[in-house]
């Protein structure tokens, strides 16, 4: 609201400004000699929350509506990825879920699905994510814990069988180190069963960057990691360009101790990369921005989370626009995938389910397109079915009930979160910028300056818990004891067991020389640098293990070095 | 303090290790995705006190109380061995008959920690001196 803003004439909001001012000395800190202020009132951005905000905060922010906010669907996308939004279809109701080996696992899906989950993502368990096969002595202990082993296309098949891709609005899974190895097995199985790529839609968050940084799935050294997480990009534009191969994510960052503000711009940074060395190879940014999505977080302050999401579609516009020079609104539009959190607590568990339900809530009020939610027993392991079901039937509350969705972006206006909207893009932008002059992305990791960022983040987080300064119900008011209840999940025994004897029959069993031929073909595009997925299809449809694929690249670009800073 | 298995979560390690350092403790800290062999290696070369390890991923029974397995082959029985993570109730007997002296569970401040190692090195030195 600038001075030439026609809402408001500059005498009305000279008028605001002063009287804004005599209220905060005349009357709130009068008030406040009598009964100061509870704390301190710091959120875990950093910013500190006003006691009110008015039309003079947002002078102050030098905030402008048309700029600033606009309209939903339209440049800069504060208020809206579509014209729509929410009106015409809540957002996708969508479901991470995986464990023990694919047969168990494909029963929970179509469970999943009867309840009503449109969208399934598939969580890996932690060998497959690394590259290890399930009997490789890395595996030990590992076999279908955090997700469902996969060591070929076998299980892949059993995963999804009675599962046509098409019966959900997407399929896919997180695959941020084996991006090429996931994004054929989604393509492979999707022929067998008959369908053509523009019949169904495959998700993948293949964002090997932030692996460095936080949750620490990455194979081997960061570069040649991104250049194979933009192949399956490349590929995609061409033969299936409605497939979404990649999606930027700061969730870990986040918790990891970024912050949502500076994990925003780390991620950003990630996407920098990423869509650089897509333009290097001479493909028109208008070809591969659209196949790009993001995954925000911010799980501690409610209002803050609605501002990130609206702050952060507002910068990707002028990122795509200003240096890219994207004219497509798809290129411009950013969809945003988000997992619904709380600060859950292993203190009293059914709490989270409140948690979890304000944190999803916050994403859904700030415009997410994509929703997961987390189920109130996942801090403890894998979720059972009677917590998935609560987590589906909260998301679809949100959707239907409460007129939560009637209306879009129904907190654009709102003192409080357009200013701190404002503050976050400006936050984020400078980060970005201070990441370039740092020398981007990669330099961010190898530097350690991404580490030290959130290293600091989460010394401060811990100080701010421990002190008492963050209030946290069953942890520091009226604290109780941590209990992970003996009723969570367990795997089935025999689970490692029976994938063990799964692989070592298809390895009798396959065409031996040409999984042979196929991984050689690997060990040339590692040297050459051509696109992986033409060889990596090739050595999956014949039935080549995770393992063996990784293996070739380890070999090749060498295995990671675990950072040891603190 | 060490991440043991192929679980990269480790900011609970990070926390932790920097809480000890300030307490006043020398710190090492291992990086994510060690094997048992590697953080048993690590332990004695750098003649520590205490390992600490985390883990979250669910794979502690098949990997904690084989870190307790090498130290002892390597005879370093007196190597303090604690951990912490997502730790069901029922699993914490077995990882103490292991040899493991103390199980931190979420919610644990980095004070009581600092506390405890202190307590527990202290003891255990008291013991070896009236051996002498």
């Amino acid at each position: 609201m600038k001075h030439e803003s026609p809402a408001m004439s500059p005498a009305q909001v000279n008028e605001i400004e002063a009287e804004h001012a005599r209220w905060i000395e005349q009357v709130y800190e009068p008030a406040l000699e009598r009964t100061p202020e509870r704390r301190a009132f710091e959120v875990d951005i950093g910013e500190r929350i006003e006691p009110l905000y008015s039309p003079a905060t947002l002078v102050k922010a030098g905030f402008d509506f048309s700029k600033d906010v606009g309209f939903p669907g339209e440049y800069p996308f504060t208020r809206g990825d579509s014209a729509t939004m929410f009106r015409t279809e809540p957002f996708v109701i969508s479901a991470y879920s995986g464990y023990g080996e694919a047969t168990d696992c494909n029963r929970r899906f179509k469970k999943l699905i009867e309840l009503g989950a449109e969208q399934i993502l598939v969580a890996l368990d932690l060998p497959t994510q690394c590259g290890y096969d399930s009997d490789d002595l890395m595996s030990t202990g590992e076999v279908g814990k955090v997700g469902v082993s996969i060591d070929t296309l076998a299980d892949m098949e059993l995963l999804f069988e009675g599962i046509p891709f098409n019966s959900v609005k997407r399929v896919g899974t997180l695959g941020n180190s084996i991006g090429p190895i996931v994004l054929a097995m989604y393509a492979i199985v999707g022929e067998k069963q008959g369908l053509a790529p523009a019949d169904y839609v495959v998700n993948l968050q293949n964002d090997p960057l932030k692996e460095y940084l936080a949750r620490g799935t990455q194979i081997i050294p960061a570069a040649p990691a991104a250049k194979i997480a933009v192949d399956p990009v490349e590929w995609c534009a061409t033969h299936a360009p409605n497939w979404s191969p990649i999606t930027v994510c700061y969730n870990h960052l986040n918790a990891g101790g970024a912050g949502s503000t500076w994990g925003a711009a780390l991620a950003l940074g990630n996407a920098i990369h990423y869509l650089d060395l897509l333009v290097a190879r001479g493909i028109p940014i208008d070809s591969v921005a659209p196949l790009f999505h993001m995954f925000p977080d911010e799980r501690h302050d409610f209002f803050v989370s609605v501002a990130n999401l609206r702050a952060l579609r507002k910068v990707w516009a002028r990122l795509l626009s200003e240096r890219y020079g994207a004219t497509d609104l798809r290129s411009l539009a950013l969809k945003t995938t988000v997992y619904g959190h709380g600060q859950e607590t292993l203190q009293e568990p059914l709490n989270n389910i409140v948690r979890i339900g304000f944190g999803t809530l916050a994403y859904v009020l700030g415009g997410a397109s994509y929703v997961y939610i987390a189920s109130h027993d996942e801090a403890v392991g894998t979720p059972t079915e009677e917590t998935v079901k609560v987590a589906t039937r909260t998301q679809q509350i949100i959707a239907h009930e409460h007129g939560f969705t009637d209306t879009i972006d129904p907190l654009g206006g709102s003192y409080f979160v357009e200013t701190l909207t404002k503050k976050t893009a400006d936050d984020m932008w400078q980060h970005i910028e201070r990441i370039d002059a740092i020398g981007g992305a990669l330099r961010v990791i190898d530097s350690g300056f991404g580490r030290d960022v959130m290293n600091r983040g989460a010394q401060k987080r811990q100080q701010r818990l421990d002190r008492g300064d963050r209030p946290w119900v069953t942890v520091n008011i009226h604290p109780q004891v941590p209990n992970v209840p003996n009723t969570a999940f367990r795997l089935d025994p025999t689970t490692t067991e029976r994938q063990h004897s799964r692989t070592a029959k298809i390895r009798r069993e396959r065409d031996n020389a040409h999984v042979q031929h196929a991984l050689d073909t690997i060990d040339r595009a590692c040297v050459s640098g051509e696109n992986m997925m033409g060889p990596v299809m090739e050595a999956v449809r014949a039935y080549a293990t995770v393992g063996e694929i990784a293996e070739r690249w380890r070999r090749h670009f060498g295995s990671f070095e675990p950072a040891t800073s603190f | 303090m060490a991440k043991v298995g192929l679980d990269g979560h480790d900011v609970g390690a990070r926390v932790i290790a920097r809480g000890l350092l300030e307490a006043g403790m020398e710190v090492i800290y291992t990086g994510i995705r060690r094997t048992p062999e590697q953080i048993v290696r690590v332990a004695i070369d750098e003649d520590v006190d205490v390992v600490g390890i985390s883990i979250l991923s669910g794979a502690h029974m098949a990997l904690i109380p084989r870190v307790k397995n090498l130290m002892n082959e390597a005879g370093a029985q007196d190597i303090i061995l604690v951990c912490g993570g997502v730790i069901p109730q029922e699993d914490i007997p077995e990882l103490q008959a292991s040899g493991v002296s103390q199980v931190f569970l979420s919610g644990t401040t980095v004070a009581d920690i600092a506390k405890y190692v202190q307590f527990a090195v202290d003891t255990r030195n008291q013991k070896s001196d009236a051996l002498k």
